[in-house]
């Protein structure tokens, strides 16, 4: 490896939208020959967007990029996959029912003239160098997704790729997979391949990487060496001031309140027709959080939508402060004191009404009056009410939702749901995609709430949400309960190996 | 984003979308001034009796408007929760023929009126449901139903209910069942009008005062969100089809009880109103309001166009088209946006991000 040869440089990058949204200001980004490079930054701070552009997929309002020297200017994807630059999504770009090989083939054909055999033979000889393990033959929709990415590499390492830029690369993987994961980026390294690491996970980004770009709003704020600095440097200069992002946790014997919510021996299936949980029994106690952990898709949104009724039960019962619910509408349930937080502000929110209209979307029935008529004086003050007291941040109660920021529709949804004094709050993914403020915001209410007596059921893919609240862990796999503990009996290791669905023997 | 700055200006939303309106007529009327110049005809008085022809007698205006804007409501209406109703026609025969039948078999002028709505309605509910329960389209079904409705009535009129002494016309409405006109100071106008302007009210309180209403519009905003608030979707698109149709056969009967007092043999007094509706529908922007306005506007320029054939020979076809500019030239404001955006973006970029930084 040629010491301090430049791979990349951007100068001066400026993205500007058409309507008038700044995503980058002035961004520079440089990066050496054979480094693992670190692209740092909170949602919405740009690092995706200036991959984007690296890749001459959207181009740049302003700003110059520079391929091993040479200057650039990008048309569409396929020019900067001739200059050697491969990307690889958070959302593959595969096709589910054929097998790797023939994706690999379809996606080299679109700019050489290759046959199958070459491909082949190609692919094998960069499995065997790298170490990827990926079966070639077997079709891609029945591989996990960890082993989808190592295909998407592949893809970009066939193309002979000297940069491969990696969005969030490690948000699919359980822990036992990034770890393999970070082990083949090594080896990627070794071979002098230049890797650019987009995630917003300070360990990771520790750990892997020879030096960091921070991103924060559109704008470069940093560019570290990572061995002179620490995790907690890192953090302050991504979020911009110091988090507090610790929770004081109840930690206290056993839980000792009523059962509010008791789920029997659940059975539901999924859109698909097939059955997605497979005999959930849970029980909710006053003043606890039930964390329930699993990666995306193993059956969470449909025990949830069962419990609120949104979709058929097939077998089992859902008691709620001890009457039998099952088979009851969404809107009697609610009523009856359980919330229900979507893992979508869309689905939470209709984005085309104003904050009045959505504030009595789930409880309609306490907004009627004589006659079947909504009484909007008090749903007027209801929303203001929720404005105040969760600080919601808008110009006025007749804005259209969708001009909210997601941290501020967040808000909202959560302040409708909470406004009401339920007895039990389910809630899917309350952060996902707000920032670090946001978050803490909602993670603090839903610590308070606990303490106040609610009864909460938080379903969440992060981890470190799930940990840094539950006072009971489930984990979730395939639409089954792989175990049920206090927060202390697992590790993180153990929660990643559960949730990829291994049952290890735990030493007691 | 409810105001805008333009100049020294606050704009509210409501003066946008006039300056737009206003705006966008005059664009529409120079382009259709500068056809009518090439062609050799006098663009000035083409345009001032295309506009202003059908004001010489505003009554007519207002009750041609009044059908229009009843089967405007007919395709507003099941919008909101995402369909797209295009049986207005339909339903505004069937309205009108159950009218005339109750008009004449009780003699009562408002049950005639009900009565043609409630038949619009089961047509509207068959549609909605066939849609739900079966998984037909409503639009095939919709254009299927106008054929047979259209033709069935057809033979109904010519061969069961026809007038002996004027066999092209249907039996009279009984004089005690005829709604009529009121002489207000100045001008006339008739009753039937002023029962739509109601039908408009009623519908405006339908869609944002009630649960139903409120139903309809989450279903067809996001469904994903209605069913998440437990809304059912199936029974809220059916209620909106249904009071669609309701509104669709009250156009039917106003036409019938309130205006013609029969109906012709082939249904020319109705013919093709149905179908205007949608534009009107499109025109008012899905709103009340806005239908109101744009029926009256449609209207004007049906007559108008009437008007221009009539004193400058100027030919149907052509008449027609300079309809079409001018209802074309709404689309102006969309338009104008984009460009707009794109020329902001374009002078941001030249000031140069450093002052944005």
């Amino acid at each position: 490896m040629q010491q301090g040869e430049i791979a990349i440089e951007m100068n001066g990058i400026t993205k500007i939208y058409p309507d008038g949204v700044i995503a980058l200001r002035d961004v520079d980004l440089i990066v050496k020959k054979g480094e693992i490079h670190g692209l740092l930054g909170e949602n919405g701070a740009g690092k995706t967007t200036l991959m984007r552009i690296l890749y001459g997929e959207i181009k740049p309002s302003k700003g110059t990029i520079r391929i091993f020297g040479k200057k650039v200017r990008f048309r569409g994807p396929w020019d900067a996959m001739r200059e050697g630059i491969g990307m690889v999504y958070q959302h593959f770009s595969l096709i589910p029912s054929f097998t790797v090989l023939e994706n690999l083939v379809l996606s080299l054909s679109s700019t050489v003239k290759v046959t199958i055999n070459q491909v082949k033979k190609k692919a094998e000889t960069i499995i065997e160098k790298v170490g990827l393990n990926v079966p070639l033959n077997t079709r891609v929709e029945l591989l996990d997704v960890g082993v989808q990415q190592r295909v998407e590499i592949l893809k970009a390492l066939m193309r002979d790729a000297k940069i491969l830029v990696l969005d969030e690369p490690t948000s699919v993987l359980t822990p036992t997979e990034v770890d393999e994961f970070l082990e083949m980026l090594r080896k990627l390294k070794e071979m002098g391949i230049t890797v650019i690491f987009i995630t917003h996970k300070l360990r990771e980004a520790k750990l892997i990487t020879d030096s960091i770009t921070i991103l924060r709003r559109g704008r470069a704020v940093g560019v570290v060496e990572t061995n002179k600095v620490d995790e907690a440097e890192l953090a302050k200069m991504m979020i911009g001031r110091k988090i507090a992002l610790e929770i004081p946790k109840k930690r206290e014997g056993p839980m000792t309140g009523n059962v509010v919510l008791k789920v029997e021996n659940l059975q539901v299936r999924d859109d698909k027709g097939l059955v997605a949980v497979k005999g959930v029994s849970l029980t909710l106690r006053e003043g606890e959080i039930l964390g329930l952990a699993g990666i995306q898709g193993n059956g969470q949104r449909e025990l949830i939508e069962a419990i609120v009724g949104c979709r058929p039960v097939e077998k089992g019962n859902v008691i709620f402060m001890g009457e039998n619910v099952t088979g009851m509408s969404p809107s009697e349930i609610y009523r009856k004191g359980l919330a229900y937080i979507p893992d979508s502000r869309a689905v939470g929110l209709v984005l085309d009404m104003d904050i009045v209209s959505n504030s009595i979307l789930t409880r309609l029935k306490n907004f009627l009056g004589k006659g079947g008529r909504i009484m909007w004086s008090k749903a007027h003050s209801f929303s203001s009410k929720i404005v105040n007291e969760f600080e919601v941040l808008t110009d006025s109660l007749k804005t259209p939702v969708k001009y909210l920021s997601g941290g501020n529709q967040q808000r909202l949804l959560v302040g409708r749901e909470v406004a009401q004094r339920p007895k039990v709050i389910i809630a899917a993914e309350p952060t996902h995609g707000l920032d670090v403020a946001a978050t803490e915001y909602i993670r603090s209410l839903l610590a308070k709430l606990r303490d106040e007596g609610t009864a909460i059921l938080l379903v969440s893919t992060d981890l470190d949400e799930i940990l840094q609240l539950s006072d009971r862990i489930a984990v979730i796999y395939e639409g089954e309960i792989m175990a049920i503990g206090r927060p202390e009996e697992f590790t993180t290791e153990r929660l990643g190996l559960l949730m990829g669905g291994v049952k290890c023997q735990t030493k007691n | 984003m409810p105001n805008k700055k333009l100049g020294a200006w606050e704009l509210t939303e409501y003066e946008i979308f006039l300056i737009e309106t206003v705006g966008s007529i005059s664009a529409g009327l120079i382009v259709s001034g500068i056809i009518l110049a090439v062609l050799g005809y006098n663009p000035i008085r083409g345009l001032s009796l295309l506009l202003l022809g059908g004001l010489r007698n505003p009554d007519y205006l207002l009750s041609r408007a009044t059908f229009i804007m009843m089967t405007g409501l007919a395709f507003a209406i099941p919008l909101y929760a995402g369909l797209f109703n295009i049986n207005g026609e339909g339903e505004m025969y069937i309205g009108g023929l159950v009218a005339l039948l109750t008009a004449i078999y009780t003699g009562n002028g408002f049950l005639a009126i009900l009565a043609g709505g409630v038949a619009g309605a089961a047509l509207g509910l068959l549609v909605s449901a066939l849609r739900v329960y079966r998984g037909v389209n409503e639009v095939v079904t919709a254009i299927m139903l106008n054929m047979a409705i259209y033709y069935t009535i057809i033979y109904l009129i010519t061969s069961k209910f026809y007038d002996p002494v004027a066999p092209h016309e249907s039996v009279k409405v009984p004089v005690s069942a005829r709604l009529g006109t009121l002489n207000l100071v100045v001008i006339k106008i008739h009753v039937i009008f002023l029962l739509a302007l109601a039908f408009i009210a009623l519908s405006y309180y339908f869609l944002y005062f009630t649960k139903l209403g409120y139903e309809i519009r989450v279903s067809g905003l996001s469904p994903a969100s209605a069913r998440y608030a437990g809304i059912n979707s199936n029974r809220a698109m059916i209620n909106s089809m249904t009071f669609g149709g309701f509104f669709a056969g009250v156009g039917g009967a106003l036409n019938v009880v309130g205006f013609m007092y029969y109906i012709d043999s082939l249904l020319t007094s109705m013919h093709g109103m149905g179908f205007d509706g949608i534009g009107v529908a499109l025109m008012g922007r899905n709103n009340p309001l806005g239908i109101v306005l744009a029926s009256i506007f449609f209207s004007m320029l049906i007559l108008g166009s009437q008007r221009m054939q009539l004193l400058m020979r100027v030919p149907k076809e052509l008449a027609d088209a300079l309809s079409g500019v001018i209802i074309i030239a709404f689309s102006l404001p969309y338009a104008y946006r984009m460009l707009i955006s794109y020329l902001r973006t374009r002078r941001m970029i030249k000031i140069g991000a450093e002052q944005y930084s």
